[in-house]
């Protein structure tokens, strides 16, 4: 069911008042209110795209896209893997300054912003340096491979006074919007506990012919499985979701415990293979979550649980706890209470809800198919335009970096890791 | 007094509700646990809304070429030809195209070439069932199964499986209202009496059935809000006619079998009473009623078995 642009900006647009779109989600007002985008050249946005492997290719697909409504020019690439750098030649018809160098490609080429989607731990140099050579960044997730550079990409930021923004795509996913609208209303009562898994059977090998684990190769294109540059499924996957949790609280964690193995694909990788982690929030509530890469049986999924529903968000589904009675099951329940055996009034046709159930569950939103990181593309690129961007939208990224940071800790030592007061914004 | 244990959740588009009297909560909730599970299963197994469901996917298949499906589904085929057959037409699960069909005109239905078209094209007679090989083929790329009619029933008697098969004496069971099974007796003594809704005085009932065991389906044309309001839900198609069905009746049929009351409530609508007695001659413990409210009043027709005396003479 897609949610076409028209319905979407009617969504938003009837949000715009809300507590909830003010206080968890006001980026999504840019939508209704973007920049004034002039169609003369000096108008226009030039981008860069740093790191065009399987993310950075997704991510210039995007741009390619709104390229057609924007008066945007994705004006150079840069990759140090040459069949990568050469692909994305060929995917721009070869009309782009191409670099294999960041620092040759901000030096030469003018540009407003660029889009990083390189390793993990390229991440923080790259975005310090090009924010202060003056140019706004959006980074896909995590921010980087260790706390300190997390917090040197933060202090960058606010130093430079120019955007930063990490690429968690569901802070853009209209599902969210919603689903964050029905928990501030209180539709499923007080949250009581958050879970999520991703699950997935696969060996997550991004490269075959690099030679095997341990190669310089590998390092390179497998890079997700080595310490030193990734902490593999805890910053590539988990952070999207230790995000998420944080962001239906609205609040960060008091601690993280937890545990981690490489119990099946035992092939010179450095990163687990399972893990398991208990998040602990303020006034009591728990986010358990665990990831597995060698059964998928389970999916994928972030569960919100309250004393009156459940919101599974990955699915677009929320569950009623205590589905309303009809009025002949009250009166069954009563009669059965006073041992009265009375007529009940209960044949007729099916009662239908006003809207579709299925498998226990209703859609929290009926169209939902919208790409969300495109739309996130589209509010970077109207935030480079206006100059800034909600600083909540950088902040839940640098809370998801170092909270993934800390989990990392916490799998490795065993023990319960609080945020040391450095970090805490 | 009795303390009832009492779950509900929403499946197949409606509203589930279990009711066990006098029984330890913990041993309540795991009955309910184990029913939600089978009927989560058997919505995924026949919801043709989902495009993971056999039904879904032998929608497609079965178009092209012979589908083979496992033997669960091959029996509800078989189940659902059989009451096509014994209903002589009226439940026919193939005819949901029609129903489209009209909804996508706008104004009142007039008759056109291409729904007298897409009507011949229809049918479940036309659904080929292979059962040596349990395979499925259907002889018109226009056809497709919806259970609708079919699945709370189906479900109901998984559910009844579930507590014959548990310690359990009474129970009570709610899909939307229109499907309930009454299991054992009523824990005030007796067999549950179970009313079909007055829809112009809700609360009161027309008639009523008394069942222990067993169960009543319930098929209109309207259903009643949770206020009281009569709210107009006309889904099922006359197959003679192949329009929407839009009498202002409700058809109840009390059977021990929830699956055979569900098939046949939603076939009665459009009998005669003629065609409707004599399927109710042919089952021990069927009856069923009409409530006919055309006339601004209900008035009521009961179905019984005729029992025909044994000549004992010499």
């Amino acid at each position: 069911m897609y949610l076409n642009r028209k319905k979407f900006l009617e969504m938003t647009a009837a949000m715009a008042g809300s507590t909830v779109m003010a206080s968890a989600m006001p980026w999504f007002s840019v939508f209704n209110n973007p920049a004034p985008f002039g169609m003369g050249a000096s108008d226009r946005v030039r981008v860069g795209v740093i790191g065009v492997g399987s993310r950075g290719l997704t991510l210039l697909y995007n741009l390619l896209e709104l390229k057609n409504r924007m008066n945007l020019e994705i004006a150079a690439v840069c990759d140090n893997y040459e069949p990568h750098y050469e692909r994305a030649k060929e995917v721009m018809n070869g009309d782009v300054a191409a670099y294999k160098d960041f620092r040759e490609m901000i030096e030469k080429t003018e540009l407003d912003a660029v889009v990083i989607a390189t390793p993990l731990h390229e991440h923080a140099h790259q975005t310090i340096e090009c924010m202060r050579a003056g140019i706004h960044v959006f980074c896909e997730k995590a921010m980087a491979r260790t706390l300190d550079d997390v917090k040197e990409m933060y202090d960058a930021h606010l130093e430079t006074e120019k955007i930063m923004l990490i690429g968690h795509q569901r802070l853009f996913n209209p599902v969210y919007l919603q689903a964050m609208e029905k928990i501030e209303r209180g539709d499923i009562g007080p949250i009581t506990m958050l879970r999520g898994w991703w699950h997935r059977n696969t060996p997550w090998v991004f490269y075959d012919d690099t030679g095997g684990r341990g190669t310089a190769l590998d390092r390179q294109r497998n890079w997700r499985f080595y310490d030193e540059y990734s902490a593999g499924m805890l910053t590539e996957l988990g952070s999207h979701h230790f995000q998420v949790a944080n962001w239906v609280l609205g609040e960060v964690p008091v601690s993280v415990m937890g545990a981690g193995s490489i119990n099946h694909f035992d092939d010179g990788r450095e990163v687990y293979d399972n893990f398991g982690l208990i998040f602990k929030y303020p006034n009591g509530v728990h986010f358990t979550y665990d990831c597995i890469t060698s059964n998928k049986h389970n999916g994928m999924q972030v569960q919100v649980l309250g004393n009156d529903g459940t919101i599974e968000l990955e699915s677009n589904m929320w569950f009623e706890e205590f589905p309303a009675e009809p009025p002949a099951v009250q009166q069954l329940i009563d009669d059965i209470t006073d041992d009265e055996n009375a007529t009940i009034p209960i044949g007729g046709a099916t009662w239908i809800p006003n809207a579709p159930i299925r498998l226990g569950g209703r859609y929290i939103s009926p169209d939902y198919e919208l790409n969300d990181t495109l739309l996130y593309m589209e509010g970077f690129l109207n935030f480079v335009r206006k100059g800034s961007a909600p600083e909540k939208l950088t902040i839940e990224g640098y809370n998801a970096s170092i909270w993934t940071l800390l989990a990392e800790e916490a799998a490795k030592t065993g023990k319960e890791v609080k945020a040391p007061d450095r970090y805490i914004l | 007094m009795s303390k009832t244990v009492h779950h509900s959740y929403y499946s197949m588009g409606t509203r589930f509700h279990l009711m066990l009297p006098g029984v330890d909560e913990d041993y309540g909730f795991r009955i309910f646990q184990k029913v939600k599970n089978e009927l989560n299963r058997v919505e995924k197994k026949l919801s043709r809304f989902l495009p993971q469901s056999d039904i879904y996917r032998l929608n497609i298949a079965a178009k092209r070429h012979s589908a083979k499906v496992d033997a669960e589904l091959f029996d509800i085929l078989k189940a659902c030809k059989l009451c096509h057959e014994i209903t002589g037409g009226a439940f026919d699960p193939t005819l949901r195209p029609l129903y489209e069909y009209q909804q996508k005109m706008v104004g009142a239905f007039v008759p056109d070439e291409l729904f007298y078209d897409l009507k011949d094209k229809l049918g479940f007679e036309k659904v080929q069932l292979d059962e040596d090989n349990s395979v499925v083929r259907f002889g018109s790329h226009m056809l497709e199964i919806d259970l609708g009619g079919f699945g709370k029933g189906y479900a109901l008697e998984k559910v009844k499986n579930i507590l014959e098969n548990s310690s359990l004496k009474s129970a009570f069971v709610s899909f939307g209202e229109s499907s309930v099974l009454a299991f054992g007796n009523h824990p005030a003594g007796g067999p549950w009496k179970i009313g079909m809704n007055n829809y112009l005085k809700p609360g009161k009932t027309v008639t009523e059935f008394e069942v222990s065991g067993g169960s009543v389906s319930t098929s209109s044309n309207f259903y009643l809000s949770d206020d009281g309001r009569l709210e107009n839900h006309s889904h099922i198609i006359n197959p003679k006619t192949g329009e929407i069905d839009s009498n202002q009746v409700a058809v109840s049929v009390s059977a021990r079998s929830p699956l055979l009351a569900e098939m046949l409530s939603t076939a009665f609508l459009s009998m005669s009473d003629d065609e409707i007695e004599d399927v109710v001659n042919q089952y021990d413990e069927v009856s069923a009623a009409k409530a006919d409210y055309s006339s601004g009043s209900p008035v009521i027709t009961r179905y019984e078995k005729i029992e025909i005396a044994e000549d004992i003479s010499v």
